[in-house]
């Protein structure tokens, strides 16, 4: 599959496309069920999700957090349930969770909003990230830069070390 | 007046001149003849572009031609090609489980 295009349709949102070679009930259920969102929500190499607890029906309450397995360190997100359509739409506020990792993504939830479009067996995903102010989009912006960097710095040790 | 980058790109036209001045400074004539749109609202597309730090104009005889500011450009394409990395692994790992999914289904028949 291409590539995750990622784009900036106004000045508080991040639009991040995908597209994935199965039918939508299957996309939907690995974005759905626990056991297997842990098995894909982790970026990080050498990071584990010892918390997942989903949601979904409108209103309910999810937990995410990551540790990292060599220091401990732990971060994460949690949020309300908004909209949830079966097999075309999630939408859900989103606070960041720092954990003992540290860092800010602003006071305000942001707005997740995901939406799965299948077409042919292929399920096209749509992710909106829609931040509450400017200034929470800059303190997004810092955090993920540092985020980045750090695992930039773990992968470069796995080649090093490897 | 300080304006805003991300405002800046948000913009479909002022991305398509972003694209086309990168690769060589052009006069907002020039510049123009690409879009079915005014000169005028290719100059007002400049004047933001302009303001917020992301073109630089230089005098060349009776013309001004436009520039991008790569350093400028290079600030907020970072920040995107991280999204674009911890998302890319993520889906990735979730290509693997579906086509995993995918075959036990097919399996199970």
């Amino acid at each position: 599959m291409k590539p995750a295009e990622v784009s900036t349709p106004s000045d508080r949102e991040v639009l991040v496309k995908r597209s994935f070679d199965a039918p939508v009930n299957l996309v939907w259920q690995a974005y759905t069920d626990p056991a297997l969102m842990r098995l894909w929500l982790t970026a990080m190499p050498g990071w584990s999700m010892p918390v997942c607890e989903m949601a979904t029906h409108v209103g309910g309450k999810y937990r995410w957090r990551w540790r990292d397995n060599e220091n401990g360190l732990e971060f994460g997100f949690t949020g309300e349930m908004l909209e949830v359509a079966l097999h075309s739409k999630i939408a859900h506020t989103q606070i960041y969770d720092p954990g003992d990792l540290g860092g800010s993504m602003g006071d305000e939830p942001s707005i997740i909003t995901v939406t799965f479009n299948e077409t042919n067996g292929i399920t096209n995903v749509a992710t909106s990230i829609k931040f509450a102010s400017k200034a929470d989009r800059d303190a997004a912006m810092s955090t993920g830069m540092t985020d980045g960097m750090e695992m930039s710095y773990k992968q470069l040790d796995g080649v090093l070390a490897g | 007046m300080n304006r805003d980058i991300f405002q800046a790109i948000a913009d479909p036209t002022r991305r398509a001149i972003i694209a086309l001045i990168a690769i060589q400074a052009m006069t907002p004539n020039a510049i123009a003849e690409n879009f079915h749109t005014t000169r005028q609202a290719v100059s007002k597309h400049l004047r933001i572009l302009t303001e917020c730090e992301l073109v630089t104009q230089e005098q060349k005889g009776r013309e001004i031609y436009y520039s991008l500011e790569i350093e400028k450009m290079k600030e907020i394409d970072e920040w995107l090609e991280q999204y674009r990395k911890i998302w890319e692994t993520r889906y990735s790992q979730l290509d693997d489980l579906l086509a995993k999914i995918k075959k036990e289904k097919e399996e199970e028949k």
